[in-house]
């Protein structure tokens, strides 16, 4: 019932006409924590000396909801703007990363080289924010993707130097026996900017009734 | 005759410094303005500029206005070569004598 609503308040947004980059912009340094409703975790920090490429290291922590397994990834990854569109009331990208680590994991025994790899596509005014993104972790012992659909509407157009409010809704498709079915979650993101930095945060709640939180810095 | 060439010269002196007072400020139209993400990493590329005195960005009227230290200035080609680097488009750029804190009321009170 909850996720029809979700669709429906999806599919509003999209008639009435913002993301977690990879890459904030140049000589720019991001570091982030994502806490997804119990299933993964995910920290972040990357360094992006131009405006189209990024490098950093990450750590994922992806529990199965039905408690089949947990694994610990953590890896060095690489961050590139493929496409920019700037528009005069719109931007839009597409990123691709990817990246080495290891992955431990209760399910084997030891350590074992994972790779990983992933693209996200996004278009943002300051009304409305929409990002798709695909995560994919590779092992000998495990292949997952974890697929993210986030729309966002803003409930007041924000300006430089002020908070900026986005109501988002996301659907998250998880492979690999992580999570049957779409999770979904409605979410309200607050985000401040000044030339020293900026803050991100997100959170709200998933289908499952579960916490789902994100906490953002750039610098 | 030398009355004539006097005023002359004093006119062509007070133009000159008329408008040498008046183009401090750099007022820049720019495409793909739309988050805060966005005007933090220009504002940051432009404030470490030695010419740049401040600097105002306005997502709403997508500007970024640039005040002038001094007598230095910024060319359009290292503003189109700076907002370039920093990923965005340079549309427009120009200078004005409207001190940049004007700008920045005129643009909040619109």
């Amino acid at each position: 019932m909850l996720s029809k609503r979700l669709l429906a308040l999806a599919a509003l947004a999209l008639t009435a006409p913002a993301a977690a980059k990879p890459i904030a912009f140049g000589d720019g340094y991001t570091a982030m924590y994502e806490y997804g409703a119990g299933t993964m975790q995910e920290a972040q920090a990357f360094y992006a000396p131009r405006y189209w490429y990024s490098l950093g290291a990450g750590y994922l922590r992806l529990d199965a909801a039905d408690e089949a397994f947990s694994r610990d990834i953590s890896y060095a990854r690489f961050n590139y703007l493929v496409r920019r569109w700037n528009l005069p009331e719109a931007q839009g990208n597409v990123f691709a990363y990817g990246g080495l680590g290891a992955a431990r994991s209760d399910d084997y025994d030891g350590t074992k080289v994972a790779w990983n790899g992933g693209a996200q596509a996004d278009y943002e005014t300051r009304r409305i924010y929409a990002s798709l993104k695909a995560d994919y972790q590779h092992s000998s012992a495990f292949a997952h993707r974890i697929d993210t659909l986030q729309l966002g509407l803003a409930p007041y157009l924000h300006d430089y130097g002020g908070i900026a409010t986005w109501f988002v809704l996301q659907a998250r498709n998880y492979t690999g026996g992580i999570y049957d079915g779409i999770e979904s979650a409605a979410l309200i993101r607050l985000f401040g900017a000044r030339a020293w930095g900026s803050v991100w945060f997100e959170g709200g709640v998933t289908n499952d009734g579960t916490l789902q939180t994100m906490v953002m810095f750039n610098f | 005759m030398f009355r004539k060439f006097l005023i002359t010269a004093t006119l062509a002196m007070l133009a000159g410094t008329t408008f040498a007072q008046e183009a401090r400020t750099i007022e820049m139209t720019v495409d793909g303005l739309v988050c805060a993400f966005c005007a933090q990493g220009i504002e940051k590329k432009l404030r470490k500029l030695d010419a740049t005195d401040d600097v105002f960005v306005s997502l709403e009227h997508k500007i970024v206005a640039v005040a002038l230290k001094g007598e230095q200035d910024i060319s359009d080609a290292r503003l189109s070569e700076l907002l370039t680097e920093a990923g965005y488009t340079l549309r427009e750029v120009k200078r004005t004598a409207e001190p940049l804190d004007t700008i920045r009321k005129r643009t909040h009170s619109s």
